[in-house]
């Protein structure tokens, strides 16, 4: 992680990068069990890297794998709310 | 007109201003450049000296190797001199001293032209590569902060591609 990461998310370097603390942490690295969370604003870290999340994007869960150029980021930027448009002629499928 | 490194300065300009041409320095990087090479606040292209332009142009073309400013510092009211005994030797090194270059140099980190764009470029590229949000809406060409695409969303289908080039 960039030690300016934070001081370019606009959050106040005392406070640090916020994250929550998810408790099956270990557990899930080592049985490589994914972790069901709506926590989309939870700040990767570098101890996230490698475990998979399940994560909420306001409909279903979707699955993401966190990777070592993640880190800094958010959960939520991976898990995308939005469906692209694709035109359908017949409303009925 | 003068060109530095392929930019033109228009001669009727204020320094500071012209400045901002190159791609990179906005108003303020002018500003602190122009104080990094003693241009004043009024002076225009046209009032620089020859020398004072093959200096700009030596510290664009490698912002990162300049060698750093001296300090001058001033005496603070409260200063005693020392003794007239005080041997000259021990005067030059605590000139020398107080004289050395501090560490900071904000300008040590500008990125201009080619080399600023392809920052650009780079950092959208590892948005992409690491399948965010941001780096999806660079992909499809739409606004990225969340911005309204019924209408317009005119400069983001302009240059929101993955190899950016504005």
């Amino acid at each position: 992680m960039q030690p300016s990461l934070i001081v370019r998310s606009g959050r106040s370097a005392w406070k640090g990068p916020y994250f929550v603390a998810f408790p099956n942490l270990k557990q899930a690295l080592e049985d490589n069990v994914p972790i069901r969370t709506q926590a989309r604003s939870c700040t990767i870290l570098p101890n996230f890297v490698g475990i998979r999340f399940m994560v909420h994007n306001g409909k279903d869960y979707l699955p993401v794998t966190v990777t070592q150029d993640m880190v800094g980021h958010k959960l939520g930027e991976f898990a995308h709310t939005k469906k692209r448009f694709i035109y359908r002629m017949t409303k009925n499928k | 007109m003068v060109h530095v490194l392929g930019v033109a300065l228009p001669d009727l300009q204020l320094a500071r201003l012209a400045l901002t041409n190159f791609y990179g320095i906005g108003h303020k990087t002018a500003q602190r450049l122009c104080a990094r090479l003693q241009i004043h606040d009024r002076c225009k292209i046209r009032d620089l000296t020859a020398q004072q332009i093959t200096e700009l142009a030596s510290f664009l073309a490698s912002p990162s190797t300049v060698s750093p400013l001296r300090r001058m510092p001033l005496a603070s009211p409260t200063f005693q001199p020392p003794p007239a005994s005080t041997p000259i030797e021990m005067l030059r090194k605590r000139v020398a001293e107080l004289s050395k270059p501090t560490g900071a140099e904000p300008l040590r980190n500008l990125k201009i032209e080619a080399e600023g764009r392809r920052v650009v470029r780079e950092n959208i590229a590892h948005q992409r590569m690491i399948g965010s949000y941001v780096g999806k809406r660079h992909a499809m060409g739409l606004p990225v902060r969340g911005q309204n695409t019924q209408s317009n969303a005119k400069t983001a289908k302009k240059l929101n591609r993955v190899n950016r080039f504005g």
